[in-house]
């Protein structure tokens, strides 16, 4: 779960969720949404994703580029993601999609980088939730 | 937060050695966009880069400051070469975003009954938005060679003609680029980009010439009124994204060990002389230089566009090219003395004066000249670097207008196709990827442009040569 938050010049969200790992899966469907429309992404093929941080703000950062790489780098639209180990500073974990396809999936903005601007990852009595703000 | 006014155009935020300021911050600006400046975080984010370990002169602000990450957009920082830090910080995302305008010899009157057919023809042969893959192939040793060579690579391979390299900055390529220390997954993003403009505010505008205010620099740039201009924004693309994505990642860690602490982790920034500064840096003029090829061969392409419109003997000549996202190393009187500092210019734009040796001839005896785009329902402005800007801004100017608006309080409540019509109703046919691409930049999310070029001629830093308004606008 996650809404769109405003910057004056770019764009961030903020993610829900009840733990952490979905909280890291809540954080990429944000990221994703924000680049290309999610919902026709066929789950073709399966991918494997890590990424690694000192601490829960600079994993979370770390792990938003990762997804960013897959979206920008590799072309590859992506969705359902299914984090299988949080801790010690890393993380793994799985998500589905395919090869980017204009038509289908819609792209919406282009995102520069995942920054550490105003960056919060908190805990309340509902849960997990974090602010990010991108660079597009 | 204290500011002092020291006179119309010209504030000062003392040096707050309590919250480890190492300098004062410098703030150009009128009284009405400093009201503007003080509703975001900008001047707060203006203070922490007066933190820099190694910061020479005090942190300055642009009149077109609006709030970044790490540093505000609009800022400039120098530091020591031999003892200061660089931070990918000062440097953003897209490393080398600029401009470059390219003068025709189509007259408005030829080219308004044939805007669409321009407008539609380049976007046909130019990818812009989010989805669009460059029309160039660029594999292994060929990639390295634009990295190491910019726009020099371009035009050796075809896509310009021999002076275009000349007419920009640095030449179009920085020196001691490293494409060794630019990681595979920033190849992989960049390379399929090259000859794509992106989105956001990245942009190409057919303008015209509306009127000339200093005829000597005008007739150098060869520019008169009525004449049709080219516009070009934008910049390295996924390559120099992810060169950014991979030193800030680094350079986390290795401020614990050259035990620098700062208020903002954007700022992340390491001494320029350590090894992983100096990858950095080498990784960094890649990209720079990776941009400028990417702008050379948009201009190739246009020049394709213009010549299937207007004729074969159509001429698209390059006026100048400028950067305004980058870290230079530069030579500047600095309290009487000559020192060697890093010059970070995040959304700043070079502008050194007449006589400076790196212009080329000629504008050797009127100044280097710099763009400063407005909006797309607005004006955009030519100038030239002026003796103030050596004396006040390590030889720096304004990059833009300036957003004062959210990308999503733009949208609230407007409809992108009453956007075009209103548009069009005063002469400007714009066509964008997106309905949102159109909605986030419409002039009202701009600071006015008049009135930051005011702010740059009153206080020396650049003069005013000719304003340029658009006619036929592609966004991304």
């Amino acid at each position: 779960m996650f809404e769109v938050l405003e910057h004056t010049a770019d764009i961030g969200f903020r993610a829900r969720a009840p733990s952490l790992s979905g909280l890291f899966e809540a954080a990429a469907e944000a990221l994703v949404a924000i680049v290309l429309n999610p919902a026709n992404i066929v789950p073709r093929d399966a991918i494997e994703l890590s990424a690694q941080g000192e601490s829960n703000e600079s994993l979370l950062v770390n792990w938003l580029s990762e997804v960013l790489y897959w979206l920008d780098g590799e072309r590859f639209a992506l969705r359902g993601f299914q984090v299988h180990r949080l801790g010690g500073g890393r993380i793994a974990a799985r998500a589905t999609g395919e090869r980017r396809d204009c038509l289908r999936h819609e792209p919406r903005l282009i995102v520069k980088g995942v920054t550490y601007h105003q960056l919060k990852i908190g805990q309340n009595a509902k849960g997990w939730w974090c602010e990010v703000y991108l660079d597009v | 937060m204290q500011i002092e006014a020291l006179d119309d155009f010209r504030y000062r935020i003392g040096r707050d050695e309590a919250r480890g300021m190492r300098a004062a911050v410098l703030v150009f600006a009128s009284p009405r966009l400093l009201e503007q400046i003080r509703k975001d975080k900008s001047l707060e984010q203006a203070e922490n880069v007066a933190m820099l370990p190694g910061i020479v002169g005090p942190s300055l602000a642009m009149p077109d400051i609006h709030q970044g990450y790490g540093f505000p957009i609009g800022g400039v920082a120098a530091t020591d070469w031999r003892e200061g830090v660089v931070s990918p910080g000062g440097v953003g995302f897209d490393i080398n975003c600029g401009v470059r305008l390219v003068r025709s010899s189509v007259a408005l009157e030829g080219a308004r009954p044939r805007i669409r057919d321009l407008v539609n023809q380049i976007f046909r042969d130019i990818p812009c938005g989010a989805g669009g893959e460059g029309p160039v192939k660029i594999e292994g040793q060929t990639l390295d060679r634009a990295l190491e060579e910019g726009a020099q690579w371009a035009v050796e391979a075809g896509y310009g003609e021999p002076r275009d390299a000349e007419f920009a900055e640095e030449r179009g390529c920085l020196k001691d680029a490293d494409p060794a220390k630019v990681s595979d997954r920033a190849k992989t993003r960049g390379r399929p980009q090259l000859g794509t403009i992106g989105s956001g505010n990245h942009f190409l505008e057919i303008q015209y010439v509306e009127q000339i205010h200093d005829a000597q620099a005008a007739a150098a740039m060869q520019l008169e009124e009525g004449q049709i201009v080219v516009l070009i924004h934008c910049g390295s693309r996924g390559l120099g994204h992810q060169v950014c994505t991979d030193y800030l990642a680094q350079m986390g860690e290795a401020m614990k060990k050259y035990g620098i602490t700062l208020p903002d982790r954007q700022l992340a920034c390491v001494p320029i002389q350590s090894p992983e500064g100096q990858s950095y840096l080498g990784a960094m003029r890649a990209a720079a230089n990776f941009a400028w090829a990417n702008r050379q061969v948009i201009l190739h392409f246009l020049r394709g566009a213009f010549r299937r419109i207007f004729g074969p003997d159509t001429r698209l000549d390059l006026v100048y090219d400028v950067c305004h996202n980058i870290a230079k190393r530069e030579r500047h009187m600095v309290q009487g003395e000559w020192k060697d500092v890093l010059v970070h210019r995040k959304g700043a734009t070079r502008a050194f004066p007449a006589g400076h040796p790196e212009l080329p001839a000629a504008y050797r005896s009127t100044g280097q000249p710099v763009f400063v785009p407005g909006s797309m329902g607005t004006a955009s402005w030519v100038l030239v670097g002026a003796a103030g800007s050596m004396t006040q801004t390590f030889g720096s100017v304004c990059h833009g207008a300036g957003r004062r608006m959210s990308r999503t309080a733009a949208k609230k409540g407007r409809n992108a196709s009453e956007v075009q019509k209103k548009l069009e109703a005063e002469g400007i046919f714009v066509r964008s990827e997106t309905r949102d691409g159109i909605l986030e930049e419409i002039p009202e999310a701009y600071k006015d442009v008049d009135e930051v070029i005011e702010v740059a001629h009153r206080t020396g830093l650049a003069r005013k040569v000719a304003r340029l308004r658009p006619i036929g606008v592609i966004k991304g």
